[in-house]
């Protein structure tokens, strides 16, 4: 079964993090931006992301997950460009339609934004274990009923997109159509997902029985399989990340930047 | 309104939020599987919410949207989780004021789960992309009402509209379907307003 997360463990300096030293460097990463309000600030930020994931050697399966975003980016600058509600100096004209300098400056900040909320979450996402994520949370208090609904969506997703092949395997052998014209797709659809949806909402009766046999609902306090200490390098990240957030708060507040 | 918003903790209303999160995985697959020019990602949110109440509506749409920026790295949903959690909100108010009875008041309860998602995204929109959804229909009226000197939130507002009411509505018409024909055993687990009769 495939897994839906897209974490790997390939042994870098990155997987052995703990993972809120991850999370400290994402929120400083994608605020530190913000605040500053400077297009360069962004390059950096997004240079750090990517020197990071490269000497993590993860850098070409974070591609895919900013690839999805450039036909989104693209059509920002070309309707931002041509259109935007304050462009006044004329950059180029290719043709009948005219650039603008403000509209592709507002666009680049959406578009550096974009990269680099991307860039800093694919450096969490693809090197942090989701149930690892969830037990260092509940550790810290966090609902083990919220954890457990965390952990177990990893287990449900790949176990429906099963049924969800035999399914369409099964309709499709006994003649339903899912080419073909827009209507053709629609009236597909509801034989396609009413199955799955309601064999995943049945067994959802048997799973709550399992779970209370095994003492889901006990209020006694759990224990913990793994423990993952904070290491130097982690201490070094989250110091570091913190110290960074807070500069740029206080260049911002005195006005230097 | 102490009622409306009741809700039962147990076991099986818990293990029913992580079970919509995967139907909503689900049906945008196959929405992109059969190319619909719809999302259909919010299946298993209207359906937490017609179960287990707005409460748990808004836990499975804001967590639904949550789990997948965290882990599948598509982001952008992060900041939508504000949408879902709304849209599972009004359709578990919608429905405990049962107007998921019958079909026409079904459709009602779509159409303000709709407008839910566009009050709420209009805004996020602007912030995160300068107005646009990166749906192809809605960014071509987006690209109209900039075109001819609208304001921003009204060409947002329109854009989002032309892509989540007709998105809503068919997704209305499923949960409708679905919902109506599960079994009274199950759906009496999730029922907060049930009561035990004891017989001694």
């Amino acid at each position: 079964m495939k897994s839906i997360s897209l974490y790997s463990d390939n042994g870098s300096w990155l997987v052995k993090l703990h993972p809120f030293s991850k999370m400290f460097y994402l929120v400083a990463a994608i605020l530190i931006p913000l605040i500053s309000g400077r297009l360069f600030m962004f390059v950096i930020t997004i240079l750090v992301s990517i020197c990071m994931l490269g000497s993590a050697r993860m850098l070409k399966k974070a591609l895919p997950l900013i690839a999805f975003s450039f036909t989104i980016i693209l059509t920002i600058f070309l309707i931002q460009g041509i259109f935007y509600k304050d462009n006044d100096s004329l950059l180029l004209s290719l043709g009948p339609v005219n650039f603008y300098r403000e509209g592709l400056l507002y666009s680049a900040h959406i578009g550096f934004n974009i990269l680099n909320m991307l860039l800093s979450f694919s450096i969490l996402v693809l090197s942090t274990s989701p149930s690892e994520l969830v037990e260092e949370l509940e550790k810290k208090g966090f609902s083990p009923k919220f954890g457990y609904i965390i952990n177990s969506v990893f287990q449900i997703v790949p176990e429906m997109m099963g049924t969800m092949h035999t399914i369409s395997d099964a309709q499709r052998s006994r003649g339903m159509e899912t080419e073909g014209k827009l209507m053709t797709r629609i009236k597909a659809f509801l034989p396609l997902i009413s199955p799955v949806v309601m064999s995943a909402l049945t067994s959802t009766r048997e799973r709550a029985i399992a779970l209370e046999v095994r003492g889901f609902g006990s209020k006694v306090k759990k224990t913990y399989l793994y423990s993952h200490p904070y290491s130097t390098a982690d201490q070094t990240m989250k110091w570091v990340s913190i110290l960074c957030l807070l500069a740029v708060i206080i260049l911002r507040a005195t006005g230097i930047l | 309104m102490g009622k409306l918003f009741k809700t039962n903790f147990s076991t099986a209303v818990i293990v029913l939020i992580p079970a919509c999160i995967g139907i909503n995985y689900i049906g945008k697959l196959f929405a992109q599987v059969l190319k619909l020019p719809l999302w259909l990602d919010c299946i298993g949110t209207c359906i937490g919410a017609i179960l287990g109440g707005p409460i748990i509506g808004g836990i499975c749409g804001a967590a639904n949207n949550l789990i997948y920026g965290f882990t599948t790295g598509d982001n952008i949903t992060l900041v939508y989780a504000l949408t879902s959690l709304f849209i599972g909100v009004s359709v578990g108010v919608m429905a405990r004021l049962g107007f998921m009875e019958s079909f026409p008041k079904a459709m009602i309860t779509a159409c303000v789960g709709g407008l839910a998602a566009v009050i709420v995204s209009t805004p996020l929109n602007i912030i995160y992309w300068g107005g646009q959804t990166g749906n192809v229909w809605g960014d071509a009226v987006f690209a109209a009402t900039q075109a001819s000197n609208l304001p921003v939130w009204l060409g947002s507002l329109l854009d989002e509209l032309v892509v989540d009411v007709p998105d809503k509505l068919i997704t209305g018409v499923i949960v409708y379907l679905i919902v109506s024909k599960l079994p009274e055993k199950l759906t009496s687990l999730y029922d907060a307003n049930a009561v035990v009769e004891s017989l001694d």
